[in-house]
């Protein structure tokens, strides 16, 4: 027993020996790589057999088979995936360090009106969690700020760099968190004509809210000279149009109603959260609004709700024609995206549709799909390789590259792995 | 102990056999199913015949007696019913946090069998729970091993009656937070954490002296021995210095897991197991060579200090040290995928498909002292079983059918959406549940006012 | 103690003494000019229901000092007997209430000392006080005395107010209004699933563990008393009062009386009672029928509040998602339809019972009975649970329950049959003291509430339940000119000691009263609203705190000048 479980070790050290030698500092590497002899998912146009991906300056140059392996270093992908760098649309990763330690969260700022929060300014590109992600295949996420009506502006982030600009993906939204009419637990006793009063109250302190926004904007339209006042400032552009709103609402009749807030408004928007999203599938699917959902792997949102509800949403919505993208909602396990995706796959959304749910849809969604989302000549060089379907917990993660960076296969846990996987001293220490 | 007092305790075990002669049981033959025995290989396109609640044979061609329904589940996967080694389900009350040590309370007690989220673990194949006490005190209340026999009313019922006493441990902030920084009582540091659970056992001796004296006294004839003051907390901490009780410990850090085994090991107590265990992985030799195993998480991290410097591979480098290893949901969320929990150490640490299975049947059994009840699917055990339809460890596995003591208790298809058992008179709005996680360690304790701030943001085990 | 055989005749003593004493209290003559003339009635040719399974027609009841004197068609009617026509009224044996609070109010807290510690709190602290008895916490002038009297009660049995052990009851019977008029005292142990409020214990966990633990230590400490008793040179054994309250529960003396407020609940009690071997009533049975064969196998007492579920699944129209709503709603008209049908299941299964009003609202009673009898409940059982099974329960059955010569005159005089829509009551005779009611003609029945009728000054407690455990505090309220102020008490989150902060918004419309307070936490104002309703000196409501949550807050008036006897 002893004898087999070191050779899976060595095996296993071998495999992580290309990643990490003793002492040595590892760092991402650009330049020109050849990955041969794959089979290409490229979500967009396909599965390619035996195919190649050529990458240079950041991009992907040629997918095909029998591309020149000129100036590249060349990896041997025989057996192996290629698929686009997964997309995790709603995240605190970046935000915090140490989730019950204060002065590590930097995601919710004091006041309920704070639009022009930046969530990028406070991303940290050094987060431990950050390289602990990223070898999972998951290259690109949403750092969310959170509390309060408006907490702020979502940035999109690649998940390397060493300043934020270096991170930053191209999409920034407007964060609100639509006003929840539900009753919240057992405890909360209040009477069905209580919880009617406080949601219209919430409702009309929203109306003020967004009516000074209004104000604000046509003022500055007619070149009015206003006082300082970021908050408009930043609530006018999505007064405008200029800027997406990410619209958090969960249950069935708090959507309904962020819907005909979105209408009466005109604003662009993208509702997240959505977990009773599959109460109200149609309504969301007529009025054409995107989603990003999740995580699927929570409990259902009411005690009489069908045991799966929270699984198989994903997949009643997309039946519905609804856009869906898929959030962990968390900061240190954005590495369980791709599990949450199969689960999504399992209970109804279907293999294809939970791939384009973390690839091209958040990207279309974003508006970066020029760039990010699938494997085309020309997008950015963000993908993974790996022996396997990406969301299958026994698969191995072989390559990730972001922007055509090549990153490091290591991160706090795997040297913590390989550090103790055979400690010495053992139980005891062999002084003479 | 006095006379009354062993009455007292035979009347309670005549009880509790009397409560479980109504448990039900029952008789099923599931046929050509690929089966995951855990102990005894994969067996291919195999029958297994359930008969009162018992597996009876394992074979093929089995034909089933009268009156046995039979399963065809040609293409599926049957496997042990998964069991859970640290969970807080079906219980109304969590934490007793009031004292450093509250051994005397008892899970039994706050048993609620109404708790939806038992149904929902079953969903998830999960028939056996372990339901704690929180991590609170350094020495918190007796816990309680469940069989998740959904449907009935008496919490009796579900109680799985072979289970070993245990009781639940914590060391390291939560104690530290509710006692020291709350109310500022030891224990303030993980010193203090050693200290109060030093002092317990050192009592407990004094308390087990006195009683011995008195009955010693008492045999002498016209004894006027007098009996000394019954203390259900001291004489359930004699109980664990005598081997009555199995510890499960809530720990993170390598240090404070180090300490209680070098205290276990004083006392001479060797039945202990460390849970959470986040960096157990630092100290896997001393948990191989002293200890009954870790009960661990995952993948969690990073939520509190103590658990920053962790890593997904710790059931892998645990188990190839030769721990005994199970993973633990501590959540009604986890609960109901332990499968891939499990699955997860494939991806961190490559284990095998017969490993990675052990660590939510055989080994939780092991830590439970129910291993030669269940665990695996073995003739003579009892009929816990869970038929997928995939492998269970593929993130795209579903459960199709749980079985509890060879009685079906959830079936996919029969699935009536509205599983309550008992539903509110007068709630017409059901309340809505939005936060992800349902962690429940540090349930009732400084939930409202105090660190009002922290429990907004969820973590909290 | 229970009345039982053996001790009816002391009983019969203590009740002969505390007549006499009455009389002897007077002797320097009445001046107010109100006191009573004679203490002799005469009902003539009245029917006569004397127990649920007799009745007769053209009965003539006589009472005399207290006692029902005389039952027969043509009895000598004592020439200082005050006649009541009874030709036309009903008669009922007076109804029992086994678990009452009508009165009784709770005890302040004690003060803490400075080197408090939570994990091992002296008894009084952790609301362990069973040595306490419920009369020292009576106004025998409360209101609520006459509320239930109105409706037919003549004797109840009162619990105490407090934590886990409260204290011991005490049976009382509604007479002169002047008097307490005990019957018995020490008759039960209350006791219920109350936490402690930040201290041991503080969850169901710890309540069970220290019952036990309690209850062990009082047969070892009674144990060594004995011992004491009879052998020279023992070490002295330590008084305890909380065990020695026990002593009584542990020969079955007396029965201990347990508060549920559900199915759980229930079983917890009666799990207590089959470890330790003690005598159990069980007060507040509601979804009891899962229960029913523990009970008989415990042979605990059952019985039930007058209150029950308020219907609301009736009144609501579904709204969105219909038909899963409907289904949902199903659920809860199915869950309150089984509360109404549980008095009814009950007696099928032949386990006596009887009702209580501890819980319940007075106004509510006679709706909340005719729904039993409508969904299973015969009307025989109904007037036993109001009368005769509650007498047995409280032993008292030699001298209430039914009306038999000997017996005490507890009546109730109604102008139509006990059920019926139209019967309304014209007097009660408590203790052989008469009360007159006016007879209103028949309206709709309902009580009306109008803004003239709430008033909140005043001082009133308050608890709150969170998943932290329940807490507590005063709130109080004066009037300035038509404005409302007020304070309220809690428990200072982050420290020690007691906040008082000023209360903003408060705001009384009809019944519904509402305020907001903030308070400091870690640097933060965090703010509190307050919603609910007014019902007499009862307010219900919920306290709901920023985001994070809403929870329910309970308050009862603090009566002004409440007279301790």
């Amino acid at each position: 027993m002893k004898k087999i479980s070191l050779i899976i070790i060595s095996c296993f050290l071998a495999f992580l020996a290309q990643a990490q030698i003793d002492g040595e500092v590892l760092k991402p590497q650009s330049g020109k790589f050849l990955l041969q002899n794959a089979t290409v998912v490229t979500v967009t146009q396909g599965i390619l057999e035996g195919s190649s991906v050529l990458i240079n300056d950041g991009k992907i140059e040629a997918v095909g088979q029998n591309l020149s392996s000129d100036g590249a270093t060349v990896i041997d992908c025989s057996g192996h995936y290629i698929y686009p760098g997964m997309f995790d649309g709603g995240t605190r990763l970046g935000l915090v360090e140490v989730n019950s330690v204060p002065e590590t969260q930097d995601f919710a700022e004091i006041g309920d009106v704070t639009p022009n929060m930046q969530a990028l300014t406070a991303v940290n590109p050094n987060a431990v969690a950050i390289p602990v992600t990223r070898v999972s295949g998951v290259t690109t996420t949403l750092a969310v700020p959170s509390g309060g009506i408006f907490p702020g502006t979502a940035a999109l982030i690649n998940l390397n760099g060493y300043t934020p600009d270096q991170m930053y993906a191209g999409f920034k939204g407007l964060v609100m968190n639509f006003p929840s009419s539900a009753r919240r637990s057992t405890y909360d006793r209040r009477s069905e004509e209580d919880i009617k009063k406080d949601a219209e109250k919430s409702m009309k302190n929203i109306a003020e809210i967004w009516g000074n926004a209004k104000k604000y904007h046509a003022l500055k339209e007619k070149g009015g000279q206003l006082q300082y006042y970021p908050e408009m400032e930043h609530l006018s552009k999505a007064v405008s149009g200029e800027m997406t709103m990410l619209i958090e609402v969960n249950a069935a009749s708090d959507i309904e109603q962020a819907i005909k807030w979105i209408k009466e408004n005109e604003v662009k928007a993208i509702l997240t959260g959505v977990a009773e999203g599959w109460r109200v599938a149609d309504k969301i699917a007529e009025a054409n609004l995107p989603v990003i959902t999740g995580p699927m792997l929570s409990i259902p949102t009411r005690e009489s709700d069908r045991f799966d509800a929270s699984y198989a949403n994903a997949g009643k919505m997309a039946k519905a024609g609804v856009k869906v993208a898929i959030r962990t909602n968390d900061a240190e396990n954005v590495r369980n995206l791709p599990f949450n995706a199969g689960f999504a796959a399992a209970y109804g959304l279907g293999k294809e549709e939970a791939l384009k749910a973390v690839t091209i849809n958040p990207a279309e969604i974003f508006g970066v799909a020029d760039q990010l989302g699938s494997i085309e000549v020309g997008k950015n060089a963000t993908l993974l390789v790996a022996d396997g379907d990406p969301f299958e917990t026994k698969t191995q993660i072989k390559h990730v590259f972001i922007d055509g960076y090549k990153i490091p296969m290591t991160s706090r846990h795997i040297q913590l792995y390989q550090e103790f996987i055979e400690r010495n001293p053992g139980l005891e220490k062999n002084v003479k | 102990m006095n006379k009354n007092i062993y009455l007292l305790l035979a009347g309670l075990i005549l009880l509790v056999n009397a409560g479980f002669a109504q448990t039900k049981k029952g008789s099923v033959l599931i046929k050509n199913a690929t089966v995951l025995t855990i102990t005894q290989g994969v067996l291919e396109n195999t029958d297994v015949l359930v008969e009162n609640g018992v597996i009876r044979r394992i074979g093929q061609g089995i034909n089933a007696p009268a009156n046995t329904i039979t399963i065809n589940a040609a293409g599926k996967y049957l496997m042990p019913g998964i069991i859970d080694a640290h969970s807080h389900i079906a219980l109304d009350a969590v934490n007793e946090a009031t004292s450093p040590i509250t051994a005397e309370v008892k899970m039994e007690d706050v048993v609620n069998p109404f708790e939806v989220s038992i149904y929902r673990a079953l969903a998830g194949g999960v028939t056996i729970s372990h339901a704690m006490h929180g991590s609170a005190n350094a020495i918190g209340g007796q816990n309680i091993t469940l069989k998740h026999r959904y449907g009935t009313f008496d919490p009796d019922d579900l109680l799985m009656k072979e289970a070993p006493r245990t009781i639940k441990f914590a060391l390291g902030e939560n104690p530290t937070r509710v006692h020291g920084r709350g109310k500022s009582i030891q224990p303030r540091t993980r010193m203090g954490v050693e200290a109060v659970i030093r002092n317990g056992f050192k009592e407990a001796q004094q308390y087990q002296k006195a009683w011995k004296d008195y009955e010693n006294a008492s045999k002498q004839r016209n004894s006027t021995a007098v009996p000394p003051k019954y203390d259900p907390r001291l004489q359930t901490l004699a109980d664990i210095l005598d081997g009555q009780i199995i510890i499960h410990c809530h720990s993170y850090r390598a240090d404070e897991i180090y300490m209680l085994i070098n205290v276990c090991r004083e006392f001479d107590i060797k039945n202990i197991v460390f849970s959470h265990v986040n960096e157990g992985f630092k100290v896997a030799p001393e948990l191989a060579a002293y200890t009954m195993g870790a009960s661990v998480f995952a993948d969690w991290w990073a939520y509190k200090f103590e658990v920053y410097y962790s890593t997904a591979f710790n059931a892998a480098i645990l188990t190839r040290n030769g721990v005994v290893t199970s993973i633990n949901s501590d959540s009604g969320e986890l609960i109901r995928h332990l499968y891939h929990e499990a699955a997860k150490t494939q991806r961190y640490g490559e284990l095998s498909d017969e490993e990675a299975l052990a660590l939510i049947t055989i080994n939780p059994a092991k830590q439970l002292g129910i291993e030669q009840f269940v665990g695996s699917i073995e003739v003579g055990k009892q009929a816990d079983l869970v038929v997928f339809d995939e492998h269970p460890l593929s993130v795209y596995a579903v459960p199709q059918m749980t079985f509890v003591d060879g009685v079906k208790y959830f079936d996919i298809n029969e699935d009536q959406d509205d599983q309550r058992l008992k539903v509110s008179a007068t709630e017409m709005v059901e309340p809505i549940y939005l936060k992800e996680h349902d962690h429940k360690c540090m349930q009732d304790v400084d939930f409202f006012f105090t660190n009002f701030g922290r429990t907004l943001f969820g973590h909290t085990h | 103690m229970i009345i039982t055989t053996k001790n009816y005749k002391q009983f019969l003593l203590l009740f002969w003494c505390s007549l006499t004493f009455t009389f002897s209290s007077v002797a320097q003559s009445d001046h107010t000019g109100k006191r009573r003339v004679s203490s002799a009635y005469a009902i003539t040719n009245t029917n006569l229901f004397s127990s649920p399974e007799k009745s007769q027609t053209k009965v003539t009841i006589i009472i005399k000092d207290g006692l029902i004197h005389e039952i027969g068609p043509n009895p000598t009617i004592p020439s200082e007997a005050q006649l009541i026509q009874g030709d036309s009224l009903f008669v009922y044996a007076g109804f029992i209430d086994p678990a009452g609070d009508m009165g009784v109010s709770k005890p302040d807290e004690p003060n803490r000392p400075s080197d408090f510690d939570s994990s091992n709190p002296a008894d009084e602290f952790a609301g362990i006080t069973p040595y306490r008895n419920v009369m020292d916490q009576f106004d025998a002038k409360n209101s609520k005395i006459e509320e239930w009297r109105k409706l037919g009660f003549t004797v109840t049995q009162l619990i105490p107010d407090g934590g886990m052990l409260p204290g011991k009851t005490s049976v009382i019977v509604l007479g002169d209004p002047n008097n307490p008029n005990l019957l018995a005292q020490n008759t039960a142990l209350s006791a219920k699933f109350t936490g402690a409020r930040g201290m041991y214990p503080a969850t169901t966990l710890g309540v069970m563990s220290k019952f036990r633990e309690i209850y062990q230590n009082a047969t070892l400490s009674s144990r060594h008393e004995n011992l004491f008793a009879s052998n020279a040179g023992l070490k002295r054994p330590a008084k305890n009062k909380t065990y020695e309250a026990f002593y009584p529960t542990l020969d079955k003396s007396i029965p201990i009386i347990f508060e549920v407020s559900n199915e759980l609940e229930m079983r917890r009690a009666i799990k207590l009672q089959k470890e330790l071997g003690f005598d159990l009533v069980l007060a507040g049975v509601q979804d009891g029928e899962e229960v029913i064969p523990s009970l008989i196998d415990a042979n605990a007492k059952v019985l039930f509040s007058l209150q029950l579920p308020e219907d609301k699944a009736s009144k609501s129209e579904p709204k969105e998602d219909a038909e899963e709503q409907a289904k949902r709603i199903d659920r809860v008209k199915e869950s309150y339809e089984k509360s109404l049908k549980q008095a009814g299941i009950f007696e099928d299964a032949g386990i006596p019972f009887a009702f209580h009003t501890k819980g319940a609202k007075s106004g509510d009673m006679i709706k909340n009975i005719r729904l039993m009898i409508e969904n299973g409940l015969s009307e025989s059982a109904a007037l036993a649970a109001l009368t005769v099974n509650g007498a047995k329960i409280l032993g008292i059955e030699k001298m209430a329950g039914t009306i038999e010569k000997g017996k005490l005159a507890n009546l109730v005089l109604l102008t139509d049959t006990l059920f019926k829509e139209e019967a309304q009551i014209k007097h009660v005779l408590a203790d052989g003291y008469l009360f007159d009611y006016d007879i209103k003609p028949k309206k709709n029945g309902k009580k009306e509430n109008g803004d003239g009728d709430v008033s909140i000054e005043g001082k009133w407690r308050y608890t709150s339940s969170t998943p932290a455990g329940s807490s507590e505090g005063e709130m109080n309220f004066s009037k300035v000119a038509d404005d409302y102020t007020g304070t309220i008490t809690l428990d200072n989150p982050t420290g020690s000691g007691t906040l008082k902060p000023e209360m903003k918004e408060i705001s009384l419309s009809g019944n519904k009263l509402s305020f907001s307070f903030e308070v400091n936490v870690q640097g933060n104002n965090l703010s509190i609203q307050v919603s609910g309703e007014v019902d007499g000196e009862e307010f219900s409501g919920s306290m709901s705190v920023a985001e994070f949550g809403s929870f329910p807050l309970d308050a009862t008036k603090v009566p002004e000048n409440a007279i301790k006897l």
